[in-house]
């Protein structure tokens, strides 16, 4: 069977596309022969979109239009200390969106994170397609092994709207593994130590014939050769207020250029020892003189510089070989990933580390599409049968009284896995009980990721502890999250897949799957139209290769469309899961302030009950969507600030119109006592 | 066991809450890290949801029941310290399962043990000395604990048993003459 389902590596900085067919894996090359494509998006005054490396040069033109590094910002929330810190250095604006997302604000115009990496993603379809001759619409994408839930689902709503059915989000360093240990017969333990543009990620794996097993990961979604390149920035605009009394951050044309010159440099330095580091006319001084940055760079000054980053990723090591009870004299062999791991400093730091050589034969900026693209075949080709056993690589949690979140799955759990605990009511006569889900590694509710809420109501009203609420979370060989509620007594349920998280709602997902944004983009081969033409650089000054992509730009193309057509309306409300949980986390972040939304003072919680019997055992297992769904909506729209609103009403429903919904957090001064190992929810009975 | 056929994996699904970890991986109670780690593999290959993708939606179901569960005993099983509250649990038959937070518990409740080692490298001897012991090699286990006393010079618990294993040989030694 012909497969055309392919590998694609989203990164930060550059992203590369590969097949595996036929027991072979190619990368495969855009129209300028390369193998990777800049992940840069410029906005055009026309309305017309272009993306790759003709984009990135387009950078030091326009600036405040061409959009760079956004995976950095893809499925966070705007109020997170990670956006503040992109917003420091982009020379885009960033906006807050509808769900407290993150929206990019180019050319008066709102960018989703999703439909922005949509744009990259289609250049890599559109590569795939022209290569291969055959349309392209399933797709392993990789991500970095620890973005979470939100971030994951941000990045498969990307492949949704550029036209890719994501087969499966991959972790980057296992796909790494993947490509290193491919036909090769291997039985190794190894590390993966993947340094990309924005982020840094270690996994440890074990490599058989058949079973590739992650034994941890860990990471840092916001360290990466951007840093190292920000470094230089700092040290070259210190100096320049130092000598010419000029602020150059202030002024986005000179950062830009400070920034591609960074860039330059340091990728130089993984050649030389040295490098010239030349600006010319930088800006323009008090005087109407320009001023220029001319200085050596040597390879010490950019090790001295970024040093410390480098011990940050070594600490990250430590942590991951302790989760997988390693030392590094375990490991057969390291696996470097990523353009910065080319940095000769980084290597020897590395080397160090591990004590041992990295792996040579294996090509960092192509290896994670090459294993997507192996993943890819081997779950859509039924003569592959090879196995990924991968973990979770943050801990589940579920919110319980006093702001806390409890760890239901421990990280780097094996996948698929499925785990129950009971809770019970805190007060007399409780009504309901709101069902938080986080994924992080904090102790506190509102200090991790959260990936959704619920209301579970409808079981009998009884007397504080008397109630057995059943919660179970399942992460599924996808990795995606689900939730369900049960009341053995009433047999009432309610369920829910955790799955709004990319700050678009379904319906939201779906205008924009049916604008296409991604026709706007024009093949970066093509001439560009007579608007832009000043403000876009001919391709081929920059970049090698033919001038004229292999197609022709008739069928690269649809022209440039009005400015408005993506101008999203309000956001119509269906009802569904995702747009509940929406309206709903619009509240989230903004402290106890959401307490208030329940129209009560009455605060209850859930507390753990572990003395689940085994007859409990297998009452879980299945989802009941069709019961769920009423409950689940009422509950919503309850927590919503509506509660007699929604129209699916159940017997159920009637109940808790009646009687404010309570909520599931607790007072500060009232004890909580959860995760007691014997069983003991005593004190709370009483 | 790759290749199941619908009706094994429908008929596993169905009895699946009376096993416990060891039946359900087919690993006898003395197993050691690698073959509890071993079987869990030979159990992917069968029912990993990856390895059934051509199943109806029921079956990859149940299929999926019993990979999530097998998981869950590896995780266990694995692990000496969860591995231990485990046995105690089906001993004093307390039910199949074993949460994982639970087990976790189980585990932490151990890091102020004192007979446990510190270092990685001594829990590593510590562990295989575990497996060892689990299989009355004393040999092995001896040698192991040896390399985790170098580790852990002042557990005193690892001395303890190192004394108690040169009884165990001597006995065996005394036996065989």
């Amino acid at each position: 069977m012909a497969v055309n389902a392919v590998g694609i590596d989203l990164g930060t900085s550059n992203s590369c596309v590969a097949v595996a067919r036929d027991g072979k894996v190619t990368v495969l090359r855009n129209a300028h022969g390369e193998t990777t494509t800049a992940s840069v998006v410029a906005y055009g005054e026309d309305g017309s979109v272009l993306v790759g490396n003709a984009a990135k040069a387009n950078i030091i033109h326009d600036p405040l239009h061409t959009v760079s590094s956004t995976k950095r910002l893809i499925g966070r929330y705007f109020f997170s200390a990670e956006v503040g810190r992109a917003q420091a250095i982009c020379s885009y604006e960033i906006t807050e969106g509808p769900n407290h997302d993150v929206r990019l604000r180019v050319r008066n115009q709102e960018h989703s994170l999703p439909e922005v990496s949509a744009m990259v993603l289609a250049e890599m379809k559109r590569i795939a397609e022209d290569q291969l001759g055959e349309p392209v619409t399933q797709a392993v994408i990789t991500v970095p092994a620890y973005f979470n839930d939100n971030q994951r689902q941000a990045t498969k709503d990307a492949g949704t709207i550029a036209g890719l059915e994501a087969l499966r989000i991959l972790n980057e360093p296992t796909a790494a593994a993947l490509a290193y240990g491919f036909g090769r017969g291997l039985e190794q333990t190894v590390a993966v130590y993947d340094l990309g543009g924005g982020t840094f990620d270690i996994s440890v794996l074990r490599i058989g014939k058949d079973i590739f097993e992650v034994l941890s990961t860990c990471g840092d979604t916001f360290l990466g050769g951007d840093d190292f390149d920000d470094r230089i920035i700092d040290l070259l605009a210190d100096e320049f207020v130092e000598q010419e009394g000029i602020n150059l951050r202030t002024d986005p044309f000179a950062l830009q250029k400070l920034k591609t010159e960074a860039e330059r440099a340091k990728m130089s330095l993984s050649e030389d020892e040295e490098t010239r580091v030349y600006i010319r006319d930088i800006v323009t001084g008090t005087d109407g003189e320009p001023r220029s940055i001319d200085r050596m760079l040597t390879r010490s000054d950019l090790s001295s510089l970024i040093m410390d980053l480098i011990m940050r990723t070594l600490k990250v090591c430590d942590e991951a070989l302790q989760q997988a009870d390693m030392t590094v004299r375990n490991l057969d062999g390291v696996i470097l990933v990523g353009g910065p791991t080319r940095l000769p400093v980084v290597r020897q730091a590395v080397k160090d580390y591990f004590q041992q050589e990295p792996q040579a034969d294996v090509d960092p900026d192509e290896v994670v599409a090459m294993g997507a693209a192996i993943h890819a075949a081997a779950l859509t080709d039924s003569t592959q049968d090879s196995i990924l056993l991968d973990i979770t690589p943050h801990d589940l949690r579920i919110g319980v009284a006093g702001g806390l979140a409890d760890v239901v799955i421990e990280r780097n759990t094996p996948l698929p896995i499925e785990q129950t605990r009971s809770f019970t009511t805190f007060k007399d006569f409780q009504e309901s009980v709101r069902i938080r889900v986080y994924q992080g590694e904090e102790v506190r509710g509102e200090d991790n990721e959260m990936l959704g809420e619920f209301e579970f109501s409808g079981f009998e009203k009884e007397k504080r502890g008397e109630v057995s609420i059943a919660v179970t979370f399942e992460i599924n060989a996808d990795g995606i999250v689900n939730v369900t509620a049960a009341d053995s007594k009433s047999g009432q349920r309610a369920s829910t897949r955790i799955t709004f998280s990319s700050g678009l709602s379904d319906s939201e997902l779906d205008n924009i799957v049916q604008q296409d944004p991604t026709a706007r983009v024009r093949a970066d081969a093509e001439p560009p139209p007579p608007g832009v033409a000043s403000a876009l650089p001919d391709p081929t000054d920059d970049l090698a290769g033919p001038a004229e992509s292999p197609t022709g730009p008739a069928e690269s193309s649809t022209g440039p469309v009005a400015d408005n057509e993506l101008e999203l309306g309000p956001r119509v409300s269906q009802n569904s899961e995702e747009d509940l949980f929406a309206s709903d986390l619009s509240d989230f972040g903004s402290g106890d302030d959401d307490l208030s939304l329940m129209g009560d003072d009455e605060l209850l919680s859930l507390v753990v009950n572990d003395d689940l019997g085994s007859g409990d055992d297998n009452c879980e297992t299945r989802i009941l969507e069709e019961e769920a769904q009423p409950t689940h909506v009422q509950g919503l729209d309850a927590a919503a600030g509506d509660p007699s609103g929604g129209e699916d009403s159940t017997k159920t429903r009637s109940d808790s119109s009646e009687i404010p919904v309570d909520d599931l957090f607790d007072t500060p001064d009232q004890q909580l006592t959860v995760g007691d190992e014997d069983g003991s929810d005593e004190p709370l009975t009483e | 066991m790759s290749s199941q056929l619908p009706i094994e994996i429908k008929a596993l699904a169905r009895i699946i809450g009376e096993l416990d970890y060891y039946q359900l991986l087919h690993l006898e109670r003395d197993a050691t890290a690698n073959q509890v780690r071993e079987a869990f593999y030979e159990g992917s290959r069968a029912f990993h949801p990856d390895a059934n993708r051509q199943l109806d939606p029921e079956t990859l179901a149940d299929c999926n029941a019993v990979s999530k569960r097998m998981t869950e005993g590896y995780c266990v099983l694995r692990n000496p310290r969860k591995r231990r509250a485990y046995d105690v649990k089906l001993a004093e038959e307390g039910g199949v399962r074993l949460q994982l937070a639970e087990a976790k518990a189980a585990e932490r409740s151990g890091d102020n043990d004192e007979r446990r080692a510190k270092t990685p490298q001594g829990r590593q001897f510590q562990d295989k000395a575990a497996d060892a012991l689990r299989q009355s090699d004393w040999a092995t286990a001896r040698n192991h604990l040896q390399m985790a006393l170098t580790f852990e010079p002042k557990n005193a618990f690892i001395k303890e048993q190192l004394a108690e294993i040169a009884e165990k040989i001597e006995a065996e030694w005394k036996a065989a003459r």
